[in-house]
């Protein structure tokens, strides 16, 4: 909390002295030509969403389809859509290389749009970015309804259904879907009949376990490892009519244009009755192949580059500050609120987390966001 | 006994006939008597039955040997037929007096599925293991001696297990014990000093078959890999691996001298191997599916083969020096290349409910078996409607919906092939739904409400001579006033989703000893409404009440009236309210009580709609929520006044 207030306070100092040392550090033929490196502002602890969307304004992908949104609709109504394309295209036309930027009209329609992010407090970075993202797509699909169906309103729906990245039926799906989804398969082998049943489930990030002194790989192995369901959490097998023991894995199927890996590194600890940061040192590698993948895997040889890394500094979930690491033009930079700095892909690894167990304060990486290199221009 | 009992125990029973002469579900074992010439079958309807061998004898069945609430997995008959010892998904070992067929004694001592059973002839031991990963020895002549007073019984375990056990196997002598499981391992012991011999790896996957041979220096397993291996337990290797099955072994039986193995498994064939030649190999038989359990007949020259589904049928086996001839030759699965095609015996089964619908009515179930023979029954009574045969379920459902709306007071559970009702205090609360007593064909007259779940309660336990049950005249008071259930109806009192405390006959419980039973058991919320005849809590239903748009009253338009009424209140009664409080109450536009106007009935002075639809008086509220509303939340119903 008392990092953000601090940058805010010193804001304009820093503003002048830094952009110069970024396009001093970049230096100015090796400035790619129509790219911005513009910080965001921070309105009180809002890092959490200024790291999300820097993170989220390097994944090419989602930036160009966000600017062809902003290009062809012109001002209907105002949205979180609406704003993000604003603010990206604010960003995109700006007349200076580097600087900062407020997402002030940003900012409020969020704290309009979800209760939670209504005040100055804290937030986790992963739900903010799981918000937006189905909030988005959510947007994307009541608009194609309104405009190609003209469904009248239907009468007597009270709550609004939320999809967790999962596709409604019979819909196309959106760019949203295009970007970041991915399907999982899950089979459950029932150890009496050994019939095995399966299930696909739609997902927009994937969640998985840290380790100590492990890599992203082993983390995504043990997402897939086999999982045993006994005791009394037996699997209630159709074909037996009974609870029976069974054995289940998740594996991919298939695999998205951007994977998005959410490190849990927030545990909630049943003896100090809260969530404790979990530094474990987890390294991520800057080209990823998944091994995880089902038999039937739609695309199972997609190789994956790092593109962005949402950072959590700090010893604890509402304790600290969000920074981002992204790629763009083959060089890192790290954005840190308003400010940015180029940094050397070497001092990624600084983001790898703790080797020793003792809780402290650390800068790890806790999103991070790969992209398929079939899907590069 | 406090809220956390109340909690834990549920109270379930089975719909079922007085007598069920045939296997509802698949036969997980079998076991010979040869010298009475009767065939014990474990089935996965809870019940063990019992069988005639001999002859063409047109009907096999002698009796049924019921206690067990959940599925037989294991039986061994022992004492040269006077005991058999049994293992159950209820989580506990049941010793029985096997020519009479009454349980002598339960054994409690595992903590879940009780699957596999091993048998060491010469020393009367018996082992058994599951899902809790314990294997415990039991002397029989232990067990057989227990009674209701002297019950401790000691026993041995071996433990070093890190899975659940699926299979276990012990030679006749009792020198080796060997258990299989999902750890893909068999794990040897030598039962006499519980000691550790050793562990042998190459299977894939779960071992769910075990023999020894009666030396024990052999083993042959079977594997869910699809494999079965014989192994030398004195050189603690594997000898070699026999590939003739193409799915899942799940059942094995060698003969005497151990040279050949008899198996089947998910492929649902029977195959005869030589051991030390395991080309030369035929198929048996074909089943129709998958294969439990193999036995011999009393002459070894055939097989009775369980399943999963009900039949038991007995096979001719092949001459063992035959296997090699060209006749029925090997390397292929060409099951047209099968010794027989037609079983010698085939004890018919019955069949097992495989589908239900709980009808709107919350009382009446609609069921589809593996014939797909569809039958209405009625939770209530605990008894079948009508057997309805093979119609179509569907179009069934349909003729029998009805716009109505009951809160669930049950929980349906088909494990058994036959339906299991659970009545609790968890999600479902069994005393949630209160119906109006005329409607459910009670009684004939006045409006009086009941509660489907302590009626049943109380039904249930009306035989029990609980000593708070008898009137200052000192004649016992009956609970239930409207019904009885049948008398041979499975009462359960068990753990919630877990073991079973005690199981009785609903006509059993006014004996001395049930009745202590019982009083040990029976949790006090059962107790409260079954023996106390308290009434369980009547469920509230808060609504806002508005008037309709088309009103013409403006300050009233904004005045939201937050009320809460019981949820089998029928609109009517609101209606009613409205005229007393709202309309009859003189504040609108001036016209206080119209004199006049008293004479029309409620429902001619306001109608009451929800979501613009108007609504018929005699529907009750949950149902206009469930139906019309459609929502948990801001229930909301306006008024519209037709006569001022």
């Amino acid at each position: 909390m008392s990092i953000c207030q601090d940058l805010g306070l010193n804001f304009q100092q820093r503003m002048g002295a830094n952009i110069s040392q970024l396009e001093r550090d970049i230096g100015s033929e090796q400035f790619p030509p129509n790219e911005h490196y513009f910080g965001l502002v921070n309105f009180g602890n809002t890092c959490y969403s200024n790291s999300v969307l820097q993170a989220l304004y390097f994944c090419r992908p989602f930036r160009d389809r966000v600017l062809e949104y902003k290009a062809k609709n012109k001002r209907t109504k105002e949205t979180l859509l609406t704003c993000l394309a604003d603010l990206f295209y604010s960003i995109a036309t700006q007349k200076k290389k580097v600087g900062s930027i407020a997402p002030k009209k940003f900012i409020a329609r969020l704290r309009k749009e979800k209760e939670e992010f209504d005040n100055y407090m804290q937030q986790d970075a992963h739900e903010f970015l799981n918000f937006l993202i189905n909030h988005i797509n959510e947007i994307i699909l009541a608009e194609r309804n309104q405009s190609s169906l003209k469904l009248q309103k239907p009468d007597g729906v009270k709550e609004n259904v939320t999809c967790n990245g999962s596709i409604p039926q019979n819909t196309e799906p959106t760019w949203v879907h295009e970007i970041f989804q991915g399907t999982l398969t899950s089979e459950t082998r029932c150890l009496n009949c050994e019939t095995v049943s399966s299930k696909d489930e739609h997902f927009f990030d994937l969640q998985v376990d840290v380790d100590q002194n492990t890599s992203i790989t082993h983390c995504l192995k043990c997402f897939s490892d086999t999982e045993t369901l006994c005791n009394d959490n037996k699997f209630k097998c159709d074909n037996c009519s009974s609870y029976q023991e069974a054995q289940k894995r998740m594996r991919v199927k298939k695999l998205p244009l951007i994977l998005a890996l959410h490190l849990k590194r927030f545990k909630y600890m049943e003896q100090y009755n809260r969530h404790i940061k979990v530094s474990h040192r987890v390294v991520f590698p800057l080209e990823l192949r998944l091994f995880n993948t089902s038999d039937d895997a739609v695309n199972p040889d997609r190789l994956y580059d790092l593109v962005a890394v949402v950072v959590h500094c700090g010893s604890g979930p509402n304790r600290g500050h969000y920074i981002s690491i992204v790629k763009s033009h083959g060089f890192w930079l790290l954005f840190d609120d308003d400010m940015v700095d180029k940094i050397d892909a070497s001092a990624i690894e600084d983001f790898y987390g703790l080797t020793s167990d003792i809780q402290k304060s650390s800068e790890t990486g806790y999103i991070l966001f790969y992209q398929s290199r079939d899907a590069s221009c | 006994m406090g809220t956390n009992m109340r909690k834990k125990t549920q109270v379930s029973f089975v719909i079922r006939d007085e007598e069920e002469r045939r296997h509802k579900n698949g036969v997980s074992s079998l076991q010979l008597d040869p010298i009475q010439g009767r065939l014990y079958s474990a089935g996965r309807d809870g019940i063990i039955r019992v069988w005639h061998t001999g002859g063409g004898t047109q009907d096999r069945y002698i009796q049924s040997m019921e206690h067990h609430t959940d599925w037989v997995n294991d039986i061994v008959l022992c004492c040269g037929g006077k005991n058999l010892i049994s293992a159950s998904s209820d989580t506990t070992v049941k010793v029985w007096n096997a020519p009479k067929g009454f349980c002598m004694s339960t054994l409690r001592t595992h903590k879940d599925y009780v699957r596999t059973l091993a048998y060491a002839k010469d020393k009367e031991q018996v082992a058994s293991a599951g899902l809790d990963r314990a294997i415990f020895l039991w002397d029989v002549n232990t067990l057989t001696a227990l009674t209701a007073s002297n019950n401790t019984v000691t026993t041995s375990s071996l433990v070093g297990n890190k899975e659940s056990i699926y299979s276990l196997a012990m030679n006749p002598p009792g020198t080796i014990l060997v258990s299989g499981s999902t750890e893909k391992v068999l794990r040897v012991w030598d039962p006499r000093n519980c000691s550790r011999l050793m562990k042998l790896k190459g299977h894939a996957d779960n071992v769910k078959a075990l023999v020894v041979s009666r030396d024990g220096s052999q083993c042959v397993s079977g594997s869910s890999d699809g494999t079965i291996k014989l192994w030398s337990l004195s050189q603690q290797r594997c000898v070699s691996t026999i590939r003739v099955h193409s799915e899942a072994v799940w059942a094995l039986l060698a003969t005497e001298n151990f040279t050949h193995i008899i198996s089947g498994g998910r492929d649902r064939l029977v195959i005869i191997t030589e051991l030390r030649n395991p080309e030369n190999y035929m198929i048996v038989c074909e089943e129709t599916a998958p294969i439990l359990k193999l036995c011999f007949t009393a002459d070894q020259q055939g097989i009775w083969v369980a399943t999963s589904d009900s039949d038991i049928r007995c096979w001719k086996l092949p001459p063992l020096n035959s296997l090699n001839s060209d006749m029925y030759n090997q390397n292929n699965y060409n099951t047209n290349n099968v010794y027989q095609t037609q079983p010698l015996h085939n004890i018919v089964g019955g069949r097992a409910i495989k589908h239900y619908t709980v009808l709107n009515d919350k009382r009446h179930i609609l069921t589809k078996d593996t014939t797909n023979n569809v039958v209405l029954y009625d939770v209530l009574k605990a008894c079948k409607v009508e057997d309805l045969g093979e119609v179509d379920y569907e179009e069934e459902l349909k003729k029998r919906f009805k716009m109505v709306y009951v809160p669930n007071w049950f929980n349906v559970d088909l494990k058994t092939g036959m339906l299991t009702i659970h009545l609790g205090q968890d999600e479902t609360d069994c005393f949630s739904a209160w119906v109006s007593a005329k409607e459910a064909g009670l009684i004939t007259e006045n409006d009086q409400k009941v509660n489907f779940g302590a009626l049943l309660l109380q039904a249930l336990l009306d035989h029990w001579n609980h000593p708070n049950r008898v009137n200052e005249a000192g004649l016992k008071v009956v609970g239930n006033i409207y019904f009885s259930v049948p008398l041979h109806t499975p009462l359960i009192f068990s753990e919630v989703g877990g073991r079973t405390l005690y199981r009785l006959q609903v006509g059993d419980a006014g004996g001395e000893t049930e009745g202590n039973l019982l009083m040990e058991t029976v949790p006090s919320w059962v107790v409260d409404v079954a023996i106390e005849m308290a009434a369980p809590k009547l469920n509230k239903l808060p609504f806002y009440l508005l008037p309709h748009s088309s009103c013409q009253s403006k300050q009233d338009r904004q005045k939201k009236d937050r009320l809460v009424a019981n949820d089998f209140i029928q609109v009517r009664k609101v209606g009613e309210h409205v005229v007393e409080k709202i309309v009859g109450g003189g504040d609108v536009n001036g016209t206080s009580k119209n004199e006049d106007c008293n004479n029309d009935s409620p429902e001619e002075r306001v109608e009451l709609l929800c979501c613009d639809q108007v609504l018929d008086p005699n529907m009750d509220l949950r149902t206009v929520r469930h139906f019309i509303w459609k929502s948990n939340v801001e229930f909301t119903l306006h008024y519209r006044i037709l006569k001022q």
